[in-house]
């Protein structure tokens, strides 16, 4: 199978018509369609599952409504139609598939699904295939229960690389979402039904033996545990209808989360911003408290100058009074020295009395002295004033807060700074949250919060719900083990109809198991086929895929591999769905919507070589980050048959235009 | 010489008085007394040699809320002849000087106390 054309008129954000062209030569059958994020990559995809099911699907798999994928600008204009064209050819025959949705002549502004009137048509070779065989039509080709593995995004990639996590909640839901692809469900239905039928079997029964002498007890027993089970399946079935619910509830909260994302971002940033617009006035605040604190000892800062100069002035006075009280203390000890003579009439240094004229001569030196003593006018309290002068100089000296106020002034500038550059930021955010109501997106926050602690609740009580309804199934397998071996029960018709209620279920029971093996080892196969060719680590052996869809790296050895990096991880999602699209159907399209997040260049590379090999086509939706052309797309410039570019016209609005390489 | 009779209270004019309330609003000083002490600082540095201040004058200030370690009373002594005058007498004059200068200085906007500095340093 081939698509050949897809052309849509007001899709999503695809205003108007807009068409692109599916390379169908062998050789050259990859498409490339670059689009950078929000601008329609994903649009695109659900172009096609519109087109082929009637549907679109968000995040989180939630099928968006009809009305939201109507283009907003169109309606604006009037324009209310939409439609989605997409030609193909299969098994030598041309396809022509046209999916309409209208405006309901009453309706003024649609703004429900209701509100729009939907219509398909399939030419079969220019034949109009009859209406109510146009889904069975699609379905030999394109079927819809895989189709996620061949129209899927990277979110699928990175729900399955769960997988790879042993007993993963996650893991769980995918293998249910697996198997029902698979087919597995047609049997399980089928045992249920059987179940159903042994239930009431065995209620009969338990009726019919409660009149029969000596089994009223076991047939009593049996009553009271089917009630309990009835009770448990009923606790089970309305548990997991809230947890369907909530589930949906929470989908529809993410979708709507996620549409404002930017906006929540913003407000948070904007949040950020102003704490810290209140952190930075704070901050000025205790800067100018300390300011103002310093302000009080500044003066001094003032006479620093003047101070230098007097210290200067004191110590030059200080060192003349020290030598003039030396020089005073010294004439006043030879004065002392003279005196003495004269008192004693002796010399004092050799002890010989002197004569009369020495005497006179002493006597006059010795008033000389006191003369130069009197000329001396400096005293001891002279000398201690100027020290203490000094002292206070030297305090005052010491007392500086000029730098301290330099520095407080220096980062209260820094702080001006930022302070203006986090008004001209606040701005900005304030402009990109403006006219949302942020308050609501915070509520819905919440909410989708609590839907989750609420979801984790549910699982448990499942869970216990589960393992109860185990134990009285065990309980009453022992009770119709216990009644079997009783030929009054034997005899019964209630009992030989649990029996052979029992042996279908088992043979059902049976078949579910050995369905799972085959379709789990063919499914293991063709994973391992494309790990192999997608890997760059050629230790690796192949996948192992066990009951649970749980999924093991396997070295040349045959050994789990239990360290593996990010990029492995997501290569042994992308084997899995590769092996699973080929297990449901035969080789077709593949439309990949930006699938190589974080892959290396190696892994990118060796997934561009190898799907278009296992692909009729191969559709890559991709942004620059993911491949930067022309380089990266060396590997398979050979195989490529067309490229496009989503552009933006506006937020809603984009087209799509075809590229040279 | 200075005179041993110290006042026990010392003011500004009217108008010195009312600019210095104005340089506690405006956010330069915390405290007028710490305006008042700055102003006597910043008319010492300038070597100014105050007259008598114009009346009518105003009593502001305790001695001992200006000066409570008498710090203002040494460094004036330390650093000028007060001509006779009680010390405090100098500092209320040298106080009406200075606070006027600030006022004119912190009118346009901020104080700039590193150029007040810088200019000091400069007068020498």
């Amino acid at each position: 199978m081939k698509l050949l054309r897809l052309s849509m008129e007001n899709f999503m954000p695809y205003k108007g018509k807009t068409s692109i062209v599916f390379p169908t030569d062998e050789r050259r059958n990859v498409l490339i369609i670059f689009g950078d994020n929000m601008r329609g990559k994903t649009s695109l995809l659900n172009a096609i599952r519109w087109g082929f099911y009637e549907k679109a699907l968000g995040r989180h798999l939630r099928e968006l409504p009809l009305h939201e994928l109507h283009n907003k600008e169109a309606g604006d204009e009037g324009d209310w139609n939409m439609e989605v064209r997409i030609e193909f050819e299969a098994d030598g025959h041309q396809y022509n598939l046209l999916r309409r949705a209208t405006k309901k002549a009453i309706v003024a502004r649609p703004t429900r699904p209701e509100d729009f009137e939907v219509e398909v048509l399939l030419q079969k070779d220019s034949l109009l295939v009859s209406g109510q065989n146009v889904a069975s039509e699609i379905n030999r080709y394109v079927p819809e229960q895989v189709s996620r593995f061949f129209l899927f995004d990277g979110e699928l990639l990175q729900e399955y690389e769960e997988l790879l996590i042993e007993g993963s909640e996650q893991g769980k839901a995918i293998k249910l979402a697996i198997e029902q692809v698979l087919g597995v469900p047609t049997l399980i239905n089928g045992r249920t039904d059987v179940g159903t039928v042994l239930r009431a079997a065995q209620k009969q029964q338990a009726k019919d033996l409660a009149h029969v002498s000596g089994l009223e007890n076991q047939a009593k027993r049996q009553a009271e545990l089917q009630v309990t089970l009835d009770s448990q399946e009923e606790d089970l079935a309305r548990l997991l209808s809230v947890l369907t619910d909530k589930k949906r509830e929470r989908g529809k909260l993410e979708e709507e989360l996620d549409k404002v994302d930017a906006v929540h971002r913003a407000k948070v940033q904007l949040d950020s911003v102003r704490q810290r617009q209140k952190d930075i006035l704070t901050q000025q605040n205790d800067l100018d408290a300390e300011r103002l604190s310093l302000m009080r000892d500044a003066w001094r800062d003032l006479l620093r100058h003047k101070f230098e100069v007097r210290r200067a002035s004191l110590l030059e006075e200080r060192n003349r009074i020290s030598r003039l009280m030396e020089r005073k203390s010294s004439l006043q000890s030879q004065a002392e020295g003279l005196r003495d003579l004269l008192e004693t009439e002796k010399c004092p240094t050799c002890g010989q009395r002197g004569n009369l004229e020495d005497r006179e001569k002493y006597g006059s030196e010795l008033g000389l002295l006191e003369v130069q003593v009197r000329e001396i006018e400096v005293t001891d309290d002279d000398l201690s004033e100027v020290i203490q002068r000094l002292k206070f100089v030297d305090k005052m000296l010491s007392a500086s807060v000029a730098h301290k106020l330099e520095s407080t002034s220096a980062q209260y500038r820094k702080l001006d700074v930022e302070l203006t550059k986090l008004d001209n930021e606040s701005d900005r955010l304030e402009e990109d949250v403006r006219g949302f109501d942020t308050a609501e997106i915070a509520r819905k926050r919440q909410l989708r919060d609590g839907l989750l602690r609420e979801e984790g609740a549910l699982l448990t009580d499942i869970n216990s719900v589960r393992r109860s309804i185990d134990t009285t199934n065990n309980q009453l397998a022992m009770v119709a083990r216990a009644l079997h071996s009783m030929p009054q029960a034997r005899a019964s018709a209630s009992t030989s109809l649990v029996n052979l209620a029992t042996s279908v279920e088992r043979v059902f029971a049976e078949s579910i198991e050995k369905l799972r093996e085959k379709l789990r080892k063919h499914v293991q196969e063709r994973a391992s086929e494309a790990f192999q060719e997608l890997t760059t680590q050629k230790t690796y052996s192949g996948l192992e895929i066990n009951a649970n869809f749980g999924l093991k790296i396997l070295d040349e050895t045959g050994a789990d591999v239990a360290i593996r990096s990010a990029g492995a991880e997501q290569i042994v999602a992308l084997s899995l769905i590769d092996g699973l699209a080929r297990t449901g159907r035969s080789a077709g399209p593949v439309v990949m919507d930006t699938p190589f997040g974080r892959l290396d260049l190696k892994h990118r590379d060796n997934i561009l070589k190898y799907l278009p090999t296992t692909t009729s086509q191969l559709v890559l939706l991709v942004h620059g980050g993911e491949i930067r052309r022309p380089r990266d797309l060396d590997p398979i410039s050979q195989r490529i048959g067309g490229s496009y570019e989503i552009k933006e016209v506006n937020a809603r609005h984009s087209k799509i235009e075809r590229i040279n390489l | 010489m200075t005179s041993s009779i110290e006042p026990t209270m010392i003011g500004l004019s009217e108008k010195g008085h009312s600019l210095l309330k104005r340089l506690k609003e405006d956010e330069h000083f915390a405290e007028m007394a710490d305006a008042y002490r700055f102003g006597i600082a910043l008319a010492l540095a300038h070597g100014v040699v105050p007259g008598d201040p114009a009346a009518p004058r105003t009593t502001v200030f305790s001695v001992g809320t200006i000066d409570p370690d008498r710090e203002i009373y040494d460094a004036i002594r330390t650093l000028h002849d007060t001509e006779s005058l009680p010390v405090y007498k100098w500092a209320e004059r040298l106080a009406e000087w200075g606070v006027t200068e600030l006022w004119h200085r912190a009118s346009s906007g901020a104080l700039d106390l590193a150029a007040l500095l810088k200019e000091v340093r400069e007068l020498g």
